[in-house]
């Protein structure tokens, strides 16, 4: 078995964080002489395992605090599992979040640019790709408008172009895809079509369970830091409903 | 250093090519964002200095009759003070980017340095259209040019060099502990007084001289002086030191940085 055909091999992965106990300087001192406990271990994530087959598109169950975020970011590889091992295969592409990679005083063009060398993108591949994503967008219009003055509807259409224009390997949503309207939604399901046909890999999060239903065709179960289940979307969602 | 490390700084320094153009668009972004929806725009990078140098010179000039090694005060003052203002703008923006950023570090990797690096670039892009107020001074006044002015570029790369090391290291531990950056102000509100801009380092008694030369900003502004005003040679012993003190603290402030960056998404 190759580990090619996975997008995603998590192992036993484990993700504690250490909060400060002692919030101001007044308590933190006394507390270092004492030696008191200065942190608290906090574990987000208890043991996940899973294999993600390329093309696949897996949707993250779980209530807040469950730990899909966590889990997100070490997709992402923004952060370092604290036990266990994840593995990666191909180029992750996240969608970023409002606000994140723009600013509200540039323009529409100068953020699509700004937003596509976050992602590692060439100005002179930007460049060629800049009317697909405006156009995909539907933003014409707009474009050499400051961004603030957008609703956040198009804001979302703007960032969602950018992060799709080109094929990534593994695409990661976070709870966004419910801005935009109708019309737009429909657009993005049709492009994540499109990318799991051409052997993309999505990763989403959503607290709407339709939305899930509509896009993913496996389902991680999670419950404080805990994994319920991985497997089949409706036994996913099935369980998770169970949790409750 | 082992091999394996060696080859750990030839992937980071890839890298960090790769996200070369990140770097440049991140200090666009900067600069034309700042001045958006004000009426004088990029004027205020010259309007803020200037206004300074004048408050300053009436009071340290006018009121308290301090030397100037000949040349007008406000000559003297503009060649110490703009390095200092570029360095002192370099540190406060650095301490709080990665913290204004925190929502890409949260989300997308990328080499965290290049938030430092490109607010360090957007100063120097602002520091050297505030050169125009130095220029404009020296011809007004006919202050004499030396070819002595020559040094500037090394001892200017020495100063980046020196505030690099200090933004690394001020940007990371501010993402864990506020404090740093009002601190920060603090420490800087003390180094500019005991950094001869306002006064020249003769004016210093013999006893204290010794504490300069461990300042590097006094070293380097000292430095500005000499070759841009007096026309002569900087003291290369000093300046020699000041550059392996300014490269030892930026390779001790990156590796830290780097060590550090793997957490920076737990905690900011």
């Amino acid at each position: 078995m190759s580990n090619k055909n996975y997008a995603v091999i998590a192992e036993n992965l484990h993700k504690s964080y250490s909060l400060q106990r002692h919030k101001t300087f007044k308590e933190f001192l006394p507390a270092l002489f004492l030696k008191d406990k200065l942190f608290n271990r906090f574990e987000a994530l208890k043991g996940i395992n899973f294999e993600l087959e390329q093309g696949k598109s897996l949707g993250l169950i779980g209530s807040n605090g469950s730990g899909k975020s966590t889990l997100l970011k070490l997709i992402a590889g923004v952060t370092k599992p604290s036990d266990g091992r994840i593995t990666i295969n191909g180029t992750v592409a996240p969608l970023i979040e409002l606000g994140a990679g723009f600013h509200p005083e540039l323009t529409g063009r100068e953020n699509v640019y700004l937003n596509g060398s976050i992602l590692g993108k060439r100005k002179k591949d930007m460049d060629k790709l800049f009317k697909n994503i405006v156009d995909f967008a539907g933003l014409w219009e707009f474009i050499d408008q400051p961004v603030k003055h957008y609703s956040s509807g198009m804001y979302m259409r703007l960032a969602f172009s950018v992060a799709v224009s080109e094929t990534p390997d593994i695409l990661l949503v976070d709870e966004i895809l419910s801005v935009g309207d109708i019309d737009f939604q429909k657009k993005c399901l049709q492009k994540i079509n499109e990318f799991k046909k051409s052997g993309s890999t999505l990763i989403m999060v959503s607290h709407s369970i339709e939305q899930i239903q509509n896009y993913c065709d496996v389902g991680l179960t999670l419950s404080s830091g805990n994994q319920l289940f991985f497997g089949n979307i409706d036994k996913a969602i099935e369980k998770y409903k169970q949790s409750l | 250093m082992s091999r394996e490390k060696f080859f750990k700084l030839l992937k980071n320094l890839k890298l960090f090519w790769f996200y070369r153009e990140l770097l440049i668009n991140l200090a666009k972004r900067e600069i034309s964002a700042r001045y958006k929806q004000s009426i004088l725009g990029y004027a205020w990078v010259i309007i803020n200095p200037l206004s300074q140098l004048v408050v300053l010179s009436f009071v340290f000039s006018t009121i308290l009759k301090v030397p100037s090694l000949g040349v007008p005060y406000i000559v003297f003052l503009s060649v110490a003070l703009l390095p200092w203002n570029l360095f002192q703008l370099s540190l406060t923006s650095s301490s709080g980017v990665l913290v204004q950023n925190s929502s890409l570090i949260t989300k997308i990797y990328f080499p965290r340095e290049i938030l430092v690096y490109s607010t360090i670039i957007a100063k120097i892009i602002d520091f050297s259209f505030s050169l125009v107020i130095l220029a404009i001074l020296i011809a007004i006044f006919r202050v004499p040019i030396y070819w002595s002015i020559l040094w500037v570029p090394i001892i200017f790369a020495i100063q980046i060099i020196f505030t690099l090391g200090i933004s690394l290291f001020v940007s990371a531990f501010n993402l864990f502990y506020r404090d740093i950056q009002y601190l920060l102000t603090l420490f800087l509100l003390v180094w500019f007084y005991l950094t001869p801009i306002a006064y020249p380092i003769e004016a210093i008694p013999e006893k204290f001289q010794f504490v300069m030369s461990l300042n590097p900003m006094a070293v380097i502004i000292n430095a500005y002086r000499e070759v841009i005003i007096g026309g002569g040679h900087p003291n290369i012993t000093s300046l020699l030191t000041g550059l392996i003190i300014s490269m030892l603290i930026f390779t001790v402030s990156f590796l830290l940085f780097k060590k550090l960056e793997r957490s920076f998404a737990d905690y900011v």
